[in-house]
């Protein structure tokens, strides 16, 4: 590239950032909506006093001026970043402009209407795109080969981990709590989900990420315990109040069944359309033995019990429906597990046996104690008052990690090995000695399992056990998320499984349109992001396009490379 | 005895609708190896298609059933014509070389994605709507025992849905398009080679299932009186097993898996245990049967006639 050329594209970089402060400057709104002010109040005026800037102006400011600094600074991995930052721009300025679009009425909220002017959207979308445009598609991300001395090393893993439970707590609380009293908490919400993507973005496209990742791999075991306890301290955050326990709690059963269900599918290849069935049985089984009033079977149990005994149940189910594996292959047994998910829950809905209560559901699964304080109860530790429901929060925690801990020792195996050598080629598995049959029949045994531990967990939260919880779309949802935070890895499924149960909380009043969205997202996220938000590394070189065919390398090319 | 007859004619009737429906699955199939979920709400669209045409184009039309039906039919087969074929031109034919999993994840997107769009955005759809009785109400009642009863629309669909299968036998036996179907379905590079473009033959596949599911929706419409946005999906399951039972690729496979499918639920919701509340798990549990002991189904490994 000439140095002409080279000019030209920094100039046009800074013009673009430039831009995007601009518009943060510019009013966003030409005049009050009907449902009130937008969020981040100068929205009618432009930048005057008191110069709060703050919300996704903030974010804008941050991005823009970002981008101008990245633009005139040769780091490495420029160009990504560019692209990060300047995408995030797109995102932030889209949602917000169209949701006063929509909300005032037509494009006049967001140009000019009636001598009132406010183009801050337009400008600062012209903005994002000048930036992505003039930023090449550089270098792949640079990797730091910095070494510290471990006690460093470890402070620096604790920052970045209290920086994350940071972000988590202000993710899930931006916007505050949907519904009709807070029109705008979707776009509040969506809008900082853009900018923390393109902040993740950017600081992925500079090598960091990689570096605090190969950091807690060094250090694995500090890393995994400083996370847990990171987990374990947010109802500590602003997100400690009941609601957002709660929330973050049925994230948890989500959680923990998308990581067995990523046994199946993201190690195993074995794609299971019926998955929640094993939820629905856990959480069954753990309502019967729970002593509700519904319940046909008189005994109670104590918790850790119940939950072993829907945990085995479940697994000798996933057994069942793991063993036409033996003979049935591919899209076939998808539908076999799909069959045998609709089964489920046409016998639910029946009330078989008496035992799920059919339409009526099995109510008052009483909640779970321990030493007299009930979960659903507020607790005080130190003269701390915390919300009701941190104790589920907290359990949920302890599963979910545990189900972490056998997800990566599973995949590190002899098993977890085999596993992978099934889902690349089940025929070459097999030629080298992996006996595929009972193997496959275990990936569901296991991930049975943790969905019947979650669903025992389930039971007890929500208190009423219903077939409506596990119908088919369930299932659709569960691999959405799987695939969605990219298959086979762990922080893709709670990543997929976080999102997914996340969005509908706060997009409420969208919640007709939930189901559509969620369909077209589908097909838009294989069309354009197969191998999901976080790749794994042999997903990435098998859901890339043209996978299927084998590579051919030529001798004389091959001995070229080699020499 | 009655009970008995009356149950099979209810079966045959459902099994040729759902065997209208399960030709377009093992079209689809036989041609790019996809299982086309989504195939279910094309026959649902269809059948919304028609009721919208009914409703709001021509209700003056419809007075006479021999103006009113193929007007409807025609109306039904278009709307699922354009949906199929849009559903292959954006969902699938980016995915055409991507690895199996991805076009059927695409698959379960669209079909959510149509069936939420039909509830969300037509008038009314979220509870039942009744279908307009274009063809001639009431029934024929054959005098055996108490009396079976044949309804007019059960003679319709059964005719309807014979004629389109042989005429969709001959198509893909004898005409130009069918042969370049099966020479794909046998090697779509070859076939390319020899001068055939696979996206048009695709497409047209495509098309064609999407004419018998728009007929079959609004024969379906007719028939019950009323249509419901998750008809797609479970008739869609049903047409799934039956052209699977038939063996995939197998046209007549997929008629005769039809009629099993209908006589398994009729017969099953009447005579065994737990009744009409089970008998979708009756279909489910033959489904499975079949796919463990004879995954190629009744015609799937002798005759190999992939449209």
């Amino acid at each position: 590239m000439t140095s002409t050329a080279t000019s030209i594209s920094t100039a046009l970089r800074v013009i673009g950032g430039l831009l995007t402060v601009a518009g943060t400057c510019l009013p966003w709104a030409t005049f009050v909506l009907g449902d009130g002010p937008y969020p981040a109040k100068a929205t009618l005026e432009f930048f005057t006093e008191p110069f709060a800037v703050e919300g996704y102006r903030l974010h804008l400011l941050v991005l823009g001026v970002a981008a101008v600094v990245i633009a005139l600074v040769p780091v490495p991995g420029q160009g990504r970043i560019l692209r990060a930052l300047g995408a995030g721009v797109v995102a932030v300025s889209v949602v917000n402009g169209l949701w006063i679009a929509v909300d005032g009425g037509g494009l006049g909220a967001v140009t000019a209407s009636q001598g009132d002017t406010a183009f801050g959207a337009p400008v600062a979308l012209a903005g994002g795109v000048v930036v992505v445009a003039a930023a090449a598609r550089g270098a792949p991300a640079p990797e730091w080969p910095w070494r510290f001395p471990p006690s460093w090393e470890r402070l620096v893993l604790l920052v970045a981990f209290a920086l994350l439970l940071v972000l988590v707590s202000a993710l899930l609380t931006s916007g505050g709590q949907g519904g009709a009293a807070n029109v705008y908490a979707g776009a509040v919400f969506l809008s900082f989900l853009a900018a923390v993507g393109a902040g993740m973005g950017a600081l992925h496209a500079s090598g960091l990420l990689s570096w605090v990742a190969a950091l807690s791999e060094r250090h694995r075991g500090f890393g995994v315990g400083v996370l847990l306890v990171c987990a374990l301290a947010l109802p500590f955050t602003e997100a400690g109040s009941e609601y957002w326990m709660t929330v973050a709690a049925n994230i948890g059963v989500y959680a923990a069944t998308a990581i067995g269900l990523n046994i199946v599918v993201g190690l195993a290849g074995l794609l299971d359309l019926g998955y929640v069935a094993f939820l629905g049985i856990g959480a069954f089984v753990a309502a019967n033995l729970s002593g509700a009033a519904a319940s046909r079977i008189g005994i109670v149990l104590p918790f850790p019990l119940v939950m072993l005994i829907s945990a085995v149940v479940a697994g000798i189910f996933g057994a069942i429906v793991g063993s036409p594996t033996l003979r049935v292959r591919g899209d076939y047994l998808a539908i076999v597990t799909l069959a045998f998910g609709e089964i489920f829950v046409r016998a639910a809905q029946n009330d078989i046996g008496g035992l799920t209560g059919g339409s009526n559901a099995i109510p008052g699964v009483p909640p779970l104690s321990v030493f007299g304080q009930a979960f659903d109860d507020q607790l005080v530790i130190g003269g701390i008052r915390l919300a009701p429901g941190v104790l589920y929060y907290a359990l949920i925690v302890l599963v979910v990690a545990g189900a972490m801990l056998v997800f990566s020792n599973l995949k590190n195996s002899r098993l977890g090995r085999a596993w992978i050598a099934i889902r690349e080629d089940e025929d070459a598995a097999r030629a080298m000695g992996v006996r595929t049959g009972p193997i496959k029949v275990l990936a569901f045994l296991v991930g049975a399992v943790l969905a019947g531990l979650a669903g025992a967990f389930f039971a007890h939260k929500t208190a009423t056990v219903s077939y409506e919880s596990f119908r088919f779309i369930e299932s659709v949802t569960l691999l959405a998320a799987v695939v969605l935070g990219g298959m086979g890895t762990i922080p893709g499924a709670v990543l997929g499984a976080s999102i997914l149960f996340v969005l509908p909380e706060k997009l409420r009043e969208f919640s007709d349109y939930r189901l559509l969205l969620f369909g077209i997202a589908l097909v838009l996220i294989m069309r354009f992001r197969p191998q999901g938000l976080v790749a794994d590394a042999h997903r990435r070189a098998e859901l890339a396009p043209g996978a299927d065919q084998p590579t051919v390398v030529l001798p004389a090319v091959a001995a070229k490379a080699g020499g | 005895l009655s009970t008995l007859l009356s149950q099979m004619v209810n079966g045959l009737v459902l099994g040729s609708l759902i065997g209208l429906i399960a030709l377009g699955y093992t079209m689809v199939y036989g041609i790019i190896q996809l299982i086309n979920f989504a195939h279910g709400e094309v026959f649902m669209v269809g059948a919304y298609g028609g009721l919208a045409m009914s409703t709001y184009l021509l209700p003056g039309l419809l007075q006479q059933w021999y103006v009113a039906l193929p007007l409807l039919l025609v109306g039904g087969a278009a709307v699922s014509v354009a949906v199929a074929v849009a559903m292959e031109r954006f969902a699938y034919r980016p995915l055409r070389d991507a690895p199996r999993l991805a076009p059927l994840i695409t698959a379960l997107g669209v079909s959510v994605a149509l069936q939420e769009a039909v509830r969300v955005f037509y008038p009314g759809a979220i509870s039942p709507l009744p279908f307009p009785r274009v063809f001639v109400d009431g029934a024929y009642v054959l005098p055996v025992g108490d009396g079976v009863p044949i309804r007019y629309t059960g003679v319709l669909i059964i005719v309807v849905s014979v004629v389109l299968a042989v005429a969709l036998q001959r198509f893909v036996d004898h005409s130009r398009l069918g042969r370049a179907m099966r020479a794909i379905s046998q090697d779509r590079d070859t076939a390319q080679l020899m001068g055939i473009d696979p996206d048009r033959v695709i497409v047209a596949t495509f098309a064609l299932g999407g004419v018998l599911a728009g007929v079959a929706g609004i024969l379906y419409g007719a028939d019950l009186g009323f249509v419901n946005i998750d008809i797609g999906f479970q008739t869609g399951i049903f047409a799934f097993t039956a052209a699977v039972l038939g063996g995939i690729g197998s046209i007549r496979g997929a008629v005769v898996g039809g009629l099993v499918v209908g006589l398994v639920k009729a017969l099953g919701g009447q005579y065994l245990p737990g009744g009409t509340a089970y008998d979708y798990v009756w279909i489910f549990v033959v489904l499975i049967a079949v796919l463990v002991f004879r995954p190629q189904g009744f015609f799937g490994e002798t005759e190999r006639v992939r449209a």
